[in-house]
């Protein structure tokens, strides 16, 4: 029989799922407070810098996670999960928002308050804040696949799940993405250079 | 003939996503196909810009709302929250400041080995003396971690693993820093001293800084020195190599050279064979901006010295680039297309259509004797 040999990581990931399944709300806090950042940078590309929303579909996203984490099987990835919700609130908040106006047709994007974790120079800074508009400037099903590959680190064959795509679609929204970014953004390339020179 | 082109693929090859022989296949499709190579440049600085984008911390309230929302939830299922006993009892609470203190001081120590040990590196060979690594010797073997720098003195010579993309070798009195290593660039930086790399990767995977310019690696085998003053001089034996900045890119084919200097960026290529007396005038238009030299240069310029004028075309004024134009053009026609007033007005389709037409003519064996120019040139 093949055995499963789970790293420490992966071990405490299951345990913490396992006490948030029996009703442990420190599990349940511990488990937000590692994914919090990632889902809440996913919903506010998603909403083109709106923290409001992003907050909204945020707080959704884990209620919704904490109150049916008993369906969890284990059966796909516990990220899988969490993104497939993520990306379903984000959508259907759409839906409901119809009217929210996407980013680059007259609104300008609102720039997050929150701390930055990559953020240290100047330079670096404006960089940032030029891909978040262009990201938000994709359209939605570009922009979701790069938030999933560019945040969660995910590969094509598990966005591919997250989404219920085919790897190969994945493989071509992203293409388009990078294209798309590149095309946008292509005077920042000396500024990118510089910040490798620099180290 | 009709070539399949790789354009939908290029990302799912850059992020490693393709078997090995899909891979093998658009590696070697990108070594003969400039517009897929162009399109792969694209896709690069797309990924090179995504992976800037910032992960934004969630807001300090957004665990508040979730917790009353769960309360809420609980109270209406009139479950309670399990009791938890506490971890330490009272009379041993005053001893939890100085446990924690040392359990944190612990915790930090382990952090800064892991993540020491985590950060991405190649592997690296004495080859003779006592190379160091990051200020250490290193044994016959040793790990040079990204943004750490190896440095060799007098006695000593080190070979770097470049990934699995090629190698480096480092000869005495040498410092070098690995920049970045990732699976769309690898980068080096050449402080002072000498280089020898060799790379089996696509075009534009490979590079390294120097203080006055970029050397990015087009396929190829070069050697790249460095002075004390950051001027530098690469020597191409197989492939081609870019030497570039911002403003400015040579082209360097195997057998032939170029020089580079700090405030000036990289020079006019040149083949290893061409008399001193040329190669001496264009340092001087290059570095000295004496353009007296130019008609000296145009006169004494053989046949595969096409790359030389093709690369002044664009680095003179219109006037003198008319000469050039002459010049060259005597030397080897333009092809069908390419005319007199769009190369003089620096139409790009046009210079580029010239330059394909010229590689073929393009190839050299380097002589030593450059070497003793170079460095005659900055005494």
């Amino acid at each position: 029989m093949e055995s499963v040999v789970l790293t420490g990581e992966e071990a405490r990931g299951e345990a913490v799922i396992e006490a948030c399944k029996q009703g442990d709300r420190e599990a349940f806090r511990r488990l937000f407070e590692r994914h919090k950042d990632r889902v809440y940078s996913v919903a506010l590309y998603f909403f083109g810098g709106d923290e409001a929303t992003a907050a909204d579909v945020s707080q959704q996203v884990f209620l919704k996670l904490f109150t049916s984490i008993g369906q969890f099987q284990g059966e796909s990835a516990f990220t899988t999960w969490l993104y497939r919700l993520t990306t379903n609130a984000c959508v259907d908040e759409q839906r409901k928002r119809r009217r929210v106006q996407q980013f680059g047709e007259g609104e300008e994007l609102r720039e997050p308050r929150g701390r930055r974790t990559q953020e240290d120079g100047l330079a670096r800074a404006e960089v940032a804040h030029s891909v978040r508009r262009a990201v938000a400037a994709l359209k939605p099903k570009l922009r979701v696949v790069m938030l999933l590959k560019y945040f969660e680190e995910m590969s094509y064959e598990e966005i591919a799940a997250v989404l219920g795509l085919s790897k190969g679609t994945v493989a071509s929204r992203l293409n388009r993405g990078h294209k798309a970014l590149a095309r946008r953004l292509g005077h920042l390339r000396g500024g990118l250079v510089r910040d490798e020179r620099e180290g | 003939m009709f070539a399949r082109h790789y354009k939908k693929h290029l990302s799912a090859y850059a992020h490693g996503e393709l078997s090995p022989e899909e891979a093998a296949r658009v590696a070697a499709h990108l070594q003969s196909c400039a517009a897929c190579r162009s399109e792969f440049e694209e896709v690069k600085l797309g990924i090179r810009l995504a992976e800037a984008l910032p992960t934004v911390a969630a807001p300090e309230h957004l665990w508040e709302g979730i917790e009353a929302a769960l309360a809420r939830e609980t109270n209406r299922e009139g479950e309670r929250a399990p009791q938890t006993r506490p971890l330490f009892p009272s009379r041993r609470r005053a001893l939890i400041p100085a446990f924690a203190a040392v359990l944190l001081a612990l915790a930090a120590g382990g952090a800064w080995l892991y993540l020491r040990a985590q950060r991405p590196g190649w592997e690296v060979a004495r080859v003779e003396g006592a190379p160091r690594v990051a200020s250490g010797r290193i044994g016959d073997h040793g790990r040079l971690r990204k943004g750490e720098w190896l440095e060799t003195d007098s006695a000593s010579r080190a070979e770097i693993a470049v990934a699995n993309i090629g190698e480096v070798e480092v000869e005495p009195n040498t410092r070098v820093r690995l920049v970045e290593t990732r699976l769309t660039e690898h980068r080096l930086e050449l402080e002072r001293g000498t280089l020898h790399a060799r790379i089996w990767a696509p075009p534009r995977l490979f590079f390294v800084n120097t203080p006055s310019a970029v050397a990015a690696d087009l396929g190829c085998a070069y050697t790249l020195e460095v002075d004390d003053a950051g001027r530098g001089l690469l020597h191409v034996t197989s492939g081609y190599v870019a030497l570039e900045t911002e403003a400015r890119e040579s082209i360097v084919p195997a057998g032939a050279a170029c020089m580079t200097q700090p405030g000036a960026g990289p020079g006019t290529p040149f083949f290893e064979d061409a008399p001193e007396p040329f190669v001496e005038l264009l340092a001087k238009l290059d570095f000295e901006n004496d353009h007296a030299s130019l008609d000296s240069i145009l006169a004494g310029a053989r046949s595969k010295d096409t790359l030389t004028l093709w690369h002044l075309l664009p680095r003179v004024g219109a006037d003198e680039r008319a000469r050039v134009y002459e010049r060259l053009a005597a030397l080897a026609p333009p092809p069908a297309g390419v005319t007199r007033e769009g190369v003089i007005g620096l139409d790009r389709a046009m210079l580029e259509a010239w330059r394909a037409s010229l590689e073929s003519t393009w190839l050299g064996e380097s002589t030593p004797a450059i070497r003793r120019v170079w460095r005659g040139l900055w005494r």
